[in-house]
């Protein structure tokens, strides 16, 4: 026959990949140097889809890249940098061996280096694709900033990140970006918004810790390596989006010359730059005096009948987000030896606070303990024999309640050595038929504007008063108040709990969309509830066989939800119960 | 050169009033003149006439006057060729000679008018400048290196990122735009992995991580199940040794008598087998072609009736098609949201699979204080990476010990010469 065979493996998905050894001989490179190319280019291995037809009939398991990717990377110019060092390394061993110290010296002044900046360039052409890697960037440079400069890592790594995570810290703090906290068993997690985008990244805490042996630790240096240059174009774009110089200086008071004798008991004079920054207590300075406008109005645009309700939404959102940023400007805090100062310190300033702590702690305090116009101290431990009258003592869970919730909660529920509340994450966005926690549904009615009255009065007026006396009740200091009104409050509250629940239930059940409130006995309300019943069940009996299947399939479904949420509730309703018994032969002890 | 030419010819010859020894041929003389003139012997001859040879021949003069004498020698001036001669020796000397300049460098100045031909920037190479090293090839610059605008020194790296702009398969690829996974890069842990967590959340994830133990502890047990040594009472005794040994032997007895009455059957069913088929006379062809012809008649005629008749189906058609392609449709939106899903799982990149690491809680006896931070973020983040297909699963390379293989010969076979 005439013509060319068609030979197997030839074309097609079998010539489109490469394993992992192929693509490392065909670039001469060795694997470790492979592996780091590709982390920095940001090529990674794909899996195929018809792993036989690529791996020409075996069906072991190879890593494979795409051939094309390698055949882009045979033009990178870094190649031959690692080439160079390759050579630089075996004449420096060379040299040693043969003990010639002027080669040595001469060679280590020549040390081949390589730059990154084009890479970057190429892989995020745009800035916000740049701001899109930023977790992953600073989840790793605020690692490495807290590596014990043993030697192990390059001490320069450690403080290079050191100094671009503070610098980032202080962006945060000019641009007021926080917006969320949570306190977890592995580290802080902080959200922001860097224009327009949400970035979430974890910090953790500050005590040292065991290095763990499973993990390749040359591969996460080469991670950091990329990621600290790219933090440092970040860095750079979003100062200047702000005005702001950089590198960053500190804007100078004019009061100078008495602090810098302090200061030089704190660092040299060539890192007291840095801690000063890392304090986080000072603001930044500008390149360009703002000239203070007026501040822009949003457009107005006329009001559409769908749109209505968007634009009204979107105008609320954002009066709350600006409500947000000003959460505490006007408040001065002093923060005790005890509590974790770098997190409160940039959290308080983020929102507008002023903040400082004891000089002998660290550098960049900025007013004393005694000025008589701080009006938070944060403390962890109970309370001073002297109280000073004027300011609150909270805990420092406080701060990071307040920033999730939006306002300032109430301080009573953080006084020292009150049982705090839980501490909630913010990231979790409870869906409709949901169980809702009571600290959660608290907090939902405190956002609501229902401010927590006081428990003696609001025994009377049942209905509209229902949530206020739970908080009521939920709040039991320590310290408390009459025990007869206690009980009376206990029992009374019982009661509405359960009713409270039973409403709970049906209204889940039966309303469409389930909103998370508490349920009022309104007899008012009660009739035209009942109709809708009514006409509710008139329209499933008139349904078709194949709708009324489906109906119960989704009502199957919703029920087991509803009834998972209950038992919670139950579980919840049981284990506050065995507090109260608790608390109730604690007092009847103290009474005998 | 033609003038050069022609100067050879006339030597001797007082070739510019055209007397020559050569005799002339006046016919001869009258072709030349008349031969093509656009063409190149045009032109030579040309040169060669009296005017063009004129004027060769004058400026061949002027030349040679700017090279050797600086300029032409009408123009200059009276003291540049004439020195004064008053007889008196010292008097002359003292008016003619020139104190301005010393003798040395009087004579070594060239006189011409005709620069020399200077070296063009575009030739110069790496390093070089146009003035030279002060000091000769041998020296080194004692200034750093001038750098003519015209000069472009460029280097790996911008030389990449200029060429990458002019050829555009050099430039990063279109797919690589893109994240290899969609899970996102900072996974928050649940609300029970506060540090003060609600009783709910914190029950919550504690099952959780119990029920990864749970499975965990199953398949231990399933190993050590499977791998055990049956214990006494389950240990095979001698009689069921010996009954499994004898299983299959028994049974041929009752085997073989069913089976002596079907071969005899069979036997009886062969002698009385109708006859083969016969070769197919004339007639019977002819009717099975007839049949054969009806048929596909029929077939065709129904055939026909039917597209007719699907002019009137066609909303039964429609229906049909519609619910084909929302099948279709449905089967493809299916396919989709697979495929998205499985967009965030880890993918198979290597020997290993990935092994989801173990979540970080604390026990409700640990939550009192915040001293000791659960887990590790190094490995948190290490295992991110390898969730997100960015770098392939590995486990830490072992040691293995190799132990250098030592051959012995034994004294008995050793050879002795």
């Amino acid at each position: 026959m005439g013509g060319l065979e068609k030979k197997k493996y030839e074309r097609g998905s079998a010539t489109n990949y490469i394993t992992r050894n192929k693509a490392r001989k065909k670039l001469q490179l060795s694997l470790a140097d492979f592996r780091r190319l590709c982390i920095l280019k940001g090529i990674y291995p794909h899996e195929p889809k018809h792993k036989k037809k690529v791996n020409k009939g075996s069906t072991a398991a190879r890593t494979f890249y795409l051939l094309k990717d390698i055949k882009f990377l045979l033009h990178e110019p870094i190649v031959n940098k690692f080439r160079d060092y390759k050579v630089f390394v075996r004449k420096l061993r060379k040299a040693y061996g043969k003990s010639e110290w002027n080669t040595v010296e001469r060679l280590k002044d020549n040390k081949p280096i390589y730059k990154l900046d084009h890479i970057i360039k190429e892989r995020y052409p745009s800035f916000i694709d740049a701001l899109r890697d930023l977790d992953d960037a600073l989840s790793m440079c605020f690692l490495f900033s807290t590596f014990p400069r043993t030697g192990k890592c390059h001490v320069q790594t450690i403080q290079l990140c050191r100094r671009l995570t503070v610098e980032f810290l202080n962006y945060i703090i000019a641009s007021r970006a926080l917006r969320k906290v949570f306190l977890s068993i592995k580290g802080i997690y902080y959200q922001a918004e860097v224009l327009g985008q949400p970035i979430v990244w974890i910090t953790p805490y500050a005590f040292s810790h065991n290095h763990p042996t499973d993990v390749d630790y040359r591969v996460m240096a080469t991670f950091t390596e990329f990621y600290t240059t790219l933090l440092g174009f970040v860095n750079f774009r979003l100062y200047q989006t702000l005005n702001l110089q950089y590198p960053p200086k500190l804007e100078r008071p004019k009061d100078q010359e008495s602090k810098d004798q302090d200061e030089e008991a704190y660092a040299m004079d060539s890192e007291s730059s840095l801690e000063k920054l890392s304090a986080l207590s000072a603001s930044l300075a500008r390149v360009v005096v703002p000239v203070t406008e007026e501040e822009e109005q949003m457009d107005e645009f006329p009001v559409d009948g769908e749109n209505a309700e968007q634009e009204e939404g979107l105008r609320k959102e954002r009066e709350a987000q600006e409500k947000h940023k000003k959460l505490f400007e006007g408040l001065k805090f002093f923060l005790n030896r005890e509590v974790p100062r770098e997190a409160l310190a940039f959290i308080i300033r983020s929102f507008g606070g002023e903040v400082s702590w004891d000089k002998s702690l660290c550098i960049g305090a900025t007013f004393e303990e005694k000025e008589p116009s701080i009006t938070h101290q944060i403390v962890d431990r109970p309370l001073p024999p002297v109280p000073i009258i004027g300011r609150c003592y909270v805990q420092p869970q406080w701060v990071f309640d307040s920033v999730n919730a939006r306002l300032r909660l109430p301080v009573e529920d953080y006084f020292p050595g009150v049982l705090l509340p839980p501490h909630l994450s913010p990231f979790v966005i409870e869906k409709e038929g949901d169980y809702v926690p009571p600290e959660k549904l608290k907090l939902l009615a405190l956002q609501r504007g229902e401010t927590p009255g006081k428990e003696a009065e609001s025994e009377s007026e049942e209905e509209e008063e229902e949530e206020e006396e739970e908080e009521g009740e939920e709040e039991e200091d320590g310290e408390g108040g009459d025990d007869q009104e206690e009980e009376e409050e206990e029992e009374g509250s019982e009661k509405e709990e359960e009713a409270k629940l039973k409403v709970m239930e049906a209204q889940r059940t039966q309303t469409k969309k389930p909103q998370v409130t508490m349920g009022t006995l309104d007899k008012r309300r009660q009739l035209p509830q009942e109709e809708e019943n009514e006409a509710k069940r008139l329209a499933i009996m008139t349904m078709r066989k194949r709708e009324k299947y489906l109906y119960d399939k989704i009502m199957f479904g919703k029920r087991r939800k509803v009834r998972e949420a209950n038992k919670l509730a139950q579980k919840r309703k049981a284990h506050d119960e065995a507090l109260k018994a608790e608390k109730k032969q604690q007092k009847k002890a103290r009474r005998a | 050169m033609a003038g050069g030419g022609a100067a050879k010819r006339d030597a001797g010859d007082s070739g510019f009033l055209g007397f020559r020894s050569v005799s002339v041929d006046p016919g001869a003389a009258r072709r030349r003149k008349r031969g093509p003139r656009n063409k190149k012997r045009g032109w030579r001859r040309l040169a060669e006439e009296p005017l063009g040879k004129e004027v060769d021949t004058f400026l061949e003069d002027v030349r040679l006057q700017e090279r050797t004498a600086g300029g032409l020698i009408a123009e200059t001036p009276d003291e540049n060729l004439f020195f004064v001669d008053t007889g008196h020796k010292e008097k002359d000397l003292k008016i003619n000679q020139d104190l301005k300049k010393a003798w040395t460098d009087r004579v070594l100045e060239s006189q011409s008018k005709v620069p020399s031909p200077k070296k063009s920037s575009l030739q110069l190479r790496e390093g070089e400048s146009l003035a030279g090293s002060p000091r000769g090839s041998m020296g080194l610059d004692s200034s750093p290196r001038q750098l003519p605008v015209r000069l472009l020194v460029i280097e790996g790296i911008r030389l990449h990122t200029l060429i990458s702009f002019f050829f555009p398969f050099l430039q990063r690829p279109q797919r690589l735009q893109t994240k290899p996974s969609q899970a996102p890069a900072v996974e928050v842990i649940p609300s029970g992995g506060s540090y003060n967590p609600s009783f709910q959340d914190h029950q919550a994830l504690l099952r959780e991580a119990h029920e990864v133990e749970l499975q965990r502890q199953k398949v231990e047990e399933k190993l050590s199940r499977q791998l055990a040594f049956p214990t006494v009472d389950k240990a095979p005794t001698q009689e069921s040794e010996f009954k499994e040994l004898c299983e299959g032997l028994l049974e041929e007895s009752d085997g073989e008598t069913p089976a002596e009455p079907e071969g005899e059957g069979e036997a009886d069913s062969q002698t009385q087998r109708p006859p083969g088929p016969e070769k197919k006379t004339e007639q019977q062809r002819r009717r099975e072609k007839e049949a054969r012809k009806l048929k596909a008649q029929q077939a065709a005629e129904r055939a026909a009736k039917k597209r007719h008749q699907e002019v009137f189906q066609l909303r039964g058609i429609r229906l049909q098609v519609a619910r084909r392609l929302a099948e279709l449709a449905r089967r493809r939106e299916r396919r989709r949201l697979k495929r998205l899903a499985e967009d965030e799982k880890p993918r198979r990149l290597g020997r290993l699979k990935y092994q989801a690491p173990d979540i970080d809680v604390q026990l409700s006896t640990e939550l009192a204080d915040l001293e000791e931070p659960e887990g590790s973020i190094l490995r948190d983040r290490f295992k991110s990476f390898q969730r997100r297909n960015m770098i392939e699963p590995r486990e830490r390379a072992r040691f293995k010990r190799k132990y250098k293989v030592k051959l012995v010969e034994k004294r008995s076979f050793r050879e002795f010469p």
